[in-house]
């Protein structure tokens, strides 16, 4: 398994932090997106080994946007990165074929963790 | 890690959420039901919270938390967005601005806005009063429809494309380049004068580069609209709730650019002006339909452009002035004498709202507080080389506006020659030159006017104004005079030479100058003449 990441988040500050994490810890950041229809748009030409994605976005549902994306590049495995409050969206996430989550807010280590466990 | 490194852009993104949020809350009042919106409205403050709880923040991520809870009630339809939760939502808006300022000012903790919080979570919509808002339908609950979250607008955060910069930066720039244009002219005139004609070229390439500097200074400079509007709906929002007060409120124009320095200068005065349109211009609902008027009240604030101005107005479909009483009041508070009240035509009797005298009055009416302020209007908008006028309707509301300049310290004057003095006339407050017979020139009440297209017009002798010698009349007994409009109204100057348009800088002026009457700012000729730009209204 590759260590390439793409992340989708419409915060700026928040894509910083997780490109500061994933860096340090030798992944590769392909790709940024900070909307649904910008991600669709990166997937076509990258299929990053791991997607950090935001569930809630400006211009779409996160769980459609989800399902689009396994669709696309159902290799790339999709980390919901998402705030608390937000539980019944994540157990769906998971059920729709997401294959972690983490809670915002995040230490770098829980981060980490997720990534190596999903690398393994 | 060190989260300190990514403390600036928390600020600056934060901010981006709060005033986006604070927009979105009132426009969803006048438009319940936007699922789109309230989606957005929920995004904002989710965001906020993951932010500041990823920053440690956690006095902001409680408070943004209580509201996304609330939010998420609105968006699932249990509850409509009544405005006693607008307000608590704005509220918190507003808390969580000062929060994210005591984070940009290095605070060592943050403040914890306890009470709200439990305000907050303890709203109920129940208990909200009966009234004919609350009485419209709730919010229709419409299930998440993705191609409609789609289609609305959301901001892009392209940080790369734009930088910030600090305004002394560019105030700076003006004031280079203002002074290059003036070095400009100075190069031109010595080149003429020492006859050396290879110089005509690269003379031509310098005025056309400087032309080019010029735009693009400006340019960096324009601001929309939108920059000082954003505030608006809700000051007409909280006015018009604080007097039971029914309005809608609308901006047309947000986009349209004009000069930093315009808008900060007319910001306050539309502030004055809005806030007359709802306290004395609206009239409340009871009244509206005693009146057979709608229900709901309605000001709008239009910015339009046309060619090298900017319209903005300000209208109201509420009481209206009255000319008559106005003029009673002015006569009352020896604005103004009985004579000068006879001669009034119904536009200058609007005008007297903005007589430093006239809104002093102690008696509270409908009319006397509507000059509150108007006053430092008309100055702020004079001292801008811009033109205010009022038209109003008994009965059917007022409409106040400011035409205004683009730009502010590089404009179109007309040269005129009074005496000793070059004076110069800025192009916008200019209707038309023309040239006056001596025997044009009539008595007219004790006043001296010209007839225009019949309507007698005052003429003003500049020279006199100015403490110059009369002007002469040359052989022919011909008159040049220069037609302003101010305030409505025209005005003829007479004085000796017309010389020409010509573009200049201007420079405002310090104290003592700033003290001289008619006078609104000055420029350096090429020659290094120092040359004043007249304040027509102050003259008039």
């Amino acid at each position: 398994m590759g260590r390439t990441v793409m992340i989708v988040d419409d915060a700026l500050f928040m894509r910083n932090i997780l490109r500061g994490i994933v860096l340090e810890k030798g992944y590769i950041v392909v790709s940024e997106a900070a909307s649904g229809i910008e991600a669709m748009k990166k997937l076509h030409s990258h299929h990053p080994d791991i997607i950090l994605l935001d569930i809630i976005l400006p211009d779409s549902n996160g769980l459609d946007l989800l399902q689009s994306i396994t669709a696309t590049s159902p290799e790339s495995k999709v980390v919901i990165c998402s705030g608390i409050g937000q539980e019944q969206v994540i157990q769906k996430a998971l059920e729709l074929g997401a294959k972690a989550f983490i809670q915002k807010p995040f230490t770098p280590e829980k981060v980490v963790e997720v990534l190596e466990s999903l690398v393994g | 890690m060190d989260m300190s490194q990514y403390r600036d852009l928390f600020v600056s993104e934060a901010r981006d959420h709060l005033s986006a949020f604070g927009e979105l809350i009132v426009r969803l009042e006048d438009v319940s039901g936007d699922q789109a919106a309230i989606n957005e409205l929920f995004r904002h403050a989710h965001s906020l919270k993951g932010m500041a709880a990823t920053m440690g923040y956690d006095p902001i991520a409680r408070l943004a938390h209580i509201m996304e809870d609330q939010l998420s009630h609105v968006r699932n339809g249990e509850i409509p967005l009544v405005p006693s939760l607008a307000d608590l939502l704005l509220e918190g808006a507003d808390a969580l601005a000062g929060m994210v300022l005591q984070v940009e000012s290095d605070s060592a903790s943050i403040a914890e806005s306890v009470g709200l919080i439990e305000r907050l979570s303890a709203f109920d919509p129940g208990t909200e009063k009966t009234s004919a808002r609350a009485a419209s339908p709730p919010p229709e609950p419409v299930p998440s429809d993705p191609s409609a979250a789609v289609s609305h607008q959301f901001r892009q955060s392209d940080s790369l494309k734009s930088i910030r910069i600090k305004t002394e930066t560019l105030d700076q720039l003006v004031n280079i380049t203002g002074e290059l244009i003036t070095n400009r002219h100075r190069l031109a005139e010595c080149a003429r004068q020492s006859g050396l004609s290879t110089l005509d070229e690269p003379m031509q390439q310098l005025a056309a580069l400087l032309r080019d500097l010029r735009d693009v200074v400006f340019k960096a400079r324009m601001v929309p609209f939108a920059f000082i509007a954003e505030r608006f709906p809700r000051l007409v929002r909280d006015l018009a709730r604080k007097q039971g007060k029914e309005v809608a409120f609308h901006i047309e124009g947000k986009n349209i650019e004009l000069d930093r320095g315009v808008l900060e200068e007319i910001a306050e005065a539309l502030v004055h002006i809005l806030r007359n349109a709802v306290d004395h211009g609206m009239d409340s609902p009871d009244e509206r339909v005693a009146a057979g008027k709608s229900y709901n009240g309605e000001i709008s604030l239009i910015v339009a452009r046309d060619k090298d101005h900017v319209d903005i107005a300000v209208s109201d479909d509420g009481r209206g002035m009255d000319p008559e009483r106005l003029k009673a009041k002015a006569l009352e508070n020896g604005v103004i004498t009985a004579e000068q009240a006879g001669a009034m035509t119904n536009q200058e009797a609007l005008m007297l709202i903005c007589s430093p005298g006239f809104s002093t009055a102690a008696t509270v009416s409908d009319i006397s507080g509507r000059g509150v302020g108007m006053d430092a209007v008309r100055s702020a908008v004079h001292s801008l080389g811009g033109v205010l006028s009022i038209h109003s309707q008994v009965g059917t509301g007022s409409r106040i506006v400011l035409r205004l300049p683009i730009t502010v310290s590089i404009i179109q004057v007309l040269m005129v020659r009074c005496g000793m003095f070059e004076v110069a006339f800025p192009v916008n407050v200019v209707n038309r030159t023309m040239e006056l017979m001596r025997e044009d020139i009539v008595d007219d009440a004790g006043q001296k006017a010209v007839l225009l297209d019949g309507v007698p017009v005052p003429v003003r002798s500049l020279n006199r104004l100015l403490g110059q010698p009369m002007v002469s009349g040359g052989a022919a007994g011909i008159v040049p005079a220069v037609i302003c409009e101010v305030g409505g109204r025209q005005i003829a100057f007479i004085t000796d030479r017309l010389l020409g348009q010509q573009e200049i800088f201007v420079r405002p002026l310090t104290t003592p100058l700033s003290f001289l009457r008619g006078i609104s700012g000055a420029t350096v000729t090429g020659d290094g003449r120092v040359i004043f730009v007249i304040d027509a209204a102050s003259l008039a």
